[in-house]
C-alpha cells in the first residue's frame, strides 16, 4: 500500500519533467537540465524554460490538482461517483461572465478575475437553491447545478449568436474548450492564493470525508456536524474550481476521472485519496498540456480537447470494468 | 441515562407521538414495538438528538439531547441508522475504525493507541477477526449488521440505538445479532432497539415499549405486554397467546391471512 501511495507523486514528477522538456521549440535535454540548474542564466534556453514552460507546467499542475481535489470532495459528499466539479455551476458561471465581458469589450487581462467572480457567484446561487434546513440536499444540488448551468450556457450561446465579431467568437471558444495557451506567471499569481485556500480547507475536510463514506445519517450518528461539513466541502470545491476555471477555462473530465483513478490506486481513505487525487490531477493536466503544445507545433491544441480524447476512453474503461466486477 | 417527559414528536408537520414518558436505565435492553408508521423510528431519532421535540423533553443525564454538541453526543449515544453507503470498496476494518470518529480531535488523522484498543475490542466482541480485510459490500446482510454493531461498539457509547437490526436476516442470524446486543447489556451498555417481531422482542428484551395510536401504550416486562390486550389494540388485530415447552408466551395473529 505504501508503494502504491508513491505512484501519484511519481506520476506528477515524471509528467512535470516531460512538460518541461517538450514544447514548440525543440530544446535538447541537456539544455533543459542546464537551464533548470542555473535559474539566473540569460540564454534562450533559460528564457524558454523559465518564462514559458515552467509557468505553463505549474498552471497545468494547479488546474489539474484543483479540479481533482474539487471532484473527489464533491463525489464523497454526494456519494455519487458521477459528480464532477462543474456540476455546481462554477464553470457555467465563469463562461457567462467571460462572454458578457467580451461582449462589453472588457480588457482581456481582466478575464481571469471576471471568470473567477462569475464562477463563484453561480456556485453560490446553486448552493442557495440546494439548501434544505441547515444543510445541502444531494438531489437538489444536482438539479440546481444542472438547471443553472443550462441557463447560463444558453446565455453564452445567445451572446455568441448575437455577437458578430470573429475575435469574440475565438476568445470565447478558447474559454469554452479549455486552454492554457499564453498563460504565464501573472495568471498563476492570480489563481494560486484561491487554490491554496481551497486546498487548505480540503485538508480540513479529510476527517469529514472519511466519516461521510458510511452515509449521511450514520456519519451524523458518529458525531459529524453534517451541515458544517457540507458547507466546508462546497466552499473548498468552489474556490478550487473557480481558480482552475479562471486559469484554463472549462477543462473537462479531470475532476470526474481522476478521483476514480486515485481510488483504484490508494483506496477510499480520504487521508490517502485527497493527496493522490491532487498529484494524479496534476500529472494528467501537465501531460495533456505537453501533448497540446507539441502535437501540432508551432500551433497548439486546446487542453480541454486533448483531455477529452485521452480522458473519455479511460473513463469508459474504468466505469465498464467496475460494473463488470460487481 | 435517557429520560423522556411529556415528549411530543412530529414528522412531516404531523404529530405522530404525544405524551411519551419513559426512562431507560443503564444496562437495560428495551425493545420498541408498534405498527408501521406509529413513530418508532422518529422516537429513536429523538433519542439520537436528530429530532427536536415539539413539546416535552428528552434528556441524557439531565441535558436535552438535541442541544448536546454533536461529538459529545456521539461519545454517549451510538445510533445505527439504515443509510446509503458510498459505492466505495470499504473494508470491514475501515468501517469499524470510523466508529472512533468522535474520539479524535480534528487535527488528528490517524488512530491512537486508545483507538486501536477500542477497535480491537469491538472486533473481538463481534467475532469479526476473520473478516477484517473483506470488502464490506461483499458481506451477507447478517455479517454487515455485525460490522455496524462493531462500529457502534468502537464508538464506545454507553447507549446503543438500533432501528430494525434484524430486518432481512434469517432466524438464526437474527438470533445471533440480538444475542450479541444482549451480551453488551451485561457490561452496562443500554440498548434501545426497534423490532418488528414481537416474539423476538419478548425473548431478548428486559422491557417492551409499546407504541400505538400516537402514544405509548405500555412500558413493561415482555410477559406483561404479551399477556395484555394492549398488543391487540396497538396492532389493530386480535392475537392468540400460546405457551412454548420451555414456558415462554408467544403471540400469533388470531386469524390466518387467507
Amino acid at each position: 500500500m505504501f508503494l502504491r501511495r508513491l505512484l501519484p507523486p511519481l506520476a506528477a514528477t515524471i509528467a512535470a519533467g516531460v512538460g518541461l522538456a517538450v514544447g514548440g521549440d525543440a530544446l535538447p535535454l541537456s539544455q533543459v537540465v542546464h537551464a533548470l540548474a542555473n535559474p539566473h542564466a540569460h540564454d534562450i534556453a533559460h528564457t524558454i524554460l523559465w518564462q514559458l514552460r515552467m509557468p505553463r507546467v505549474l498552471c497545468a499542475a494547479l488546474v489539474g490538482s484543483a479540479l481533482a481535489l474539487a471532484g473527489v470532495q464533491l463525489q464523497g459528499m454526494l456519494r455519487n461517483p458521477l459528480v464532477d466539479p462543474y456540476l455546481i455551476g462554477t464553470s457555467a458561471g465563469a463562461a457567462a461572465a467571460i462572454a458578457v465581458a467580451l461582449a462589453l469589450g472588457v480588457a482581456l487581462s481582466l478575464l481571469p478575475a471576471l471568470g473567477f467572480v462569475g464562477g463563484l457567484a453561480a456556485s453560490l446561487l446553486v448552493a442557495a437553491l440546494a439548501r434544505r434546513g441547515g444543510g445541502i440536499d444531494a438531489t437538489r444540488i444536482i438539479l440546481a447545478g444542472v438547471a443553472i448551468s443550462a441557463l447560463l450556457a444558453a446565455s453564452v450561446a445567445l451572446l455568441s449568436v448575437l455577437a458578430r465579431s470573429i475575435s469574440f467568437q475565438l476568445t470565447l471558444q478558447a474559454w469554452l474548450v479549455g486552454s492554457l495557451a499564453g498563460r504565464g506567471w501573472n495568471d498563476l499569481r492570480f489563481a494560486l492564493p484561491y487554490a491554496i485556500v481551497g486546498a487548505l480547507v480540503a485538508i480540513g475536510n479529510i476527517r469529514s470525508l472519511d466519516a461521510l463514506r458510511i452515509g449521511d445519517l450514520r456519519a451524523r450518528g458518529i458525531g459529524l456536524d453534517i451541515e458544517r461539513a457540507q458547507w466546508s466541502i462546497l466552499g473548498s470545491a468552489t474556490l478550487l474550481t473557480a481558480a482552475a476555471v479562471s486559469l484554463a477555462g472549462m477543462v473537462g473530465f479531470v475532476g470526474l476521472i481522476v478521483p476514480h483513478l486515485a481510488r483504484r490506486i490508494v483506496g477510499s481513505d480520504a487521508r490517502a485519496l485527497l493527496p493522490a487525487s491532487a498529484f494524479l490531477g496534476a500529472a494528467m493536466a501537465i501531460a495533456a498540456d505537453a501533448i497540446a503544445r507539441a502535437a501540432i507545433a508551432p500551433r497548439e491544441l486546446p487542453l480541454g480537447i486533448v483531455l477529452a480524447f485521452a480522458g473519455i476512453p479511460i473513463f469508459i474503461v474504468i466505469y465498464l470494468r467496475r460494473e463488470q466486477r460487481r | 441515562m435517557i429520560r423522556a417527559h411529556g415528549l411530543a414528536l412530529e414528522r412531516g408537520g404531523r404529530r405522530v407521538l404525544d405524551g411519551i414518558d419513559f426512562e431507560l436505565r443503564a444496562g437495560e435492553f428495551v425493545a420498541v414495538l408498534g405498527p408501521n408508521g406509529v413513530g418508532k423510528t422518529t422516537l429513536l431519532r429523538a433519542c439520537a438528538g436528530f429530532e427536536v421535540p415539539e413539546a416535552g423533553t428528552i434528556e441524557l443525564d439531565g441535558t436535552a439531547i438535541h442541544r448536546l454538541p454533536v461529538a459529545r453526543r456521539a461519545r454517549s449515544i451510538a445510533m445505527l441508522a439504515s443509510d446509503e453507503l458510498l459505492a466505495d470498496e470499504l473494508r470491514v476494518r475501515d468501517v469499524v475504525a470510523i466508529g472512533r470518529f468522535p474520539h479524535r480531535p480534528w487535527w488528528k488523522f490517524s488512530a491512537g493507541e486508545e483507538d486501536e484498543r477500542a477497535i480491537a475490542a469491538a472486533i473481538s466482541a463481534t467475532h469479526l477477526e476473520e473478516y477484517l480485510d473483506r470488502v464490506f459490500t461483499h458481506l451477507s446482510s447478517g455479517e454487515q449488521q455485525r460490522v455496524w454493531i462493531a462500529m457502534a461498539l468502537a464508538q464506545g457509547a454507553p447507549l446503543l440505538l438500533l432501528d430494525e437490526p434484524t430486518t432481512h436476516l434469517d432466524v438464526r442470524v437474527a438470533h445471533n445479532v440480538l444475542g450479541l446486543l444482549h451480551e453488551r447489556t451485561q457490561t452496562g451498555t443500554s440498548v434501545l432497539c426497534v423490532l418488528h417481531d414481537i416474539n423476538e422482542a419478548a425473548a431478548v428484551a428486559d422491557r417492551i415499549l409499546l407504541l400505538g395510536c400516537g402514544r405509548m401504550l405500555a412500558l413493561a416486562p415482555p410477559a406483561e405486554v404479551l399477556a395484555s390486550s394492549l398488543l391487540d389494540e396497538a396492532y389493530g388485530i386480535a392475537m392468540h397467546r400460546a405457551r412454548t415447552e420451555d414456558g415462554r408466551t408467544i403471540v400469533v395473529p388470531a386469524h390466518e391471512a387467507r
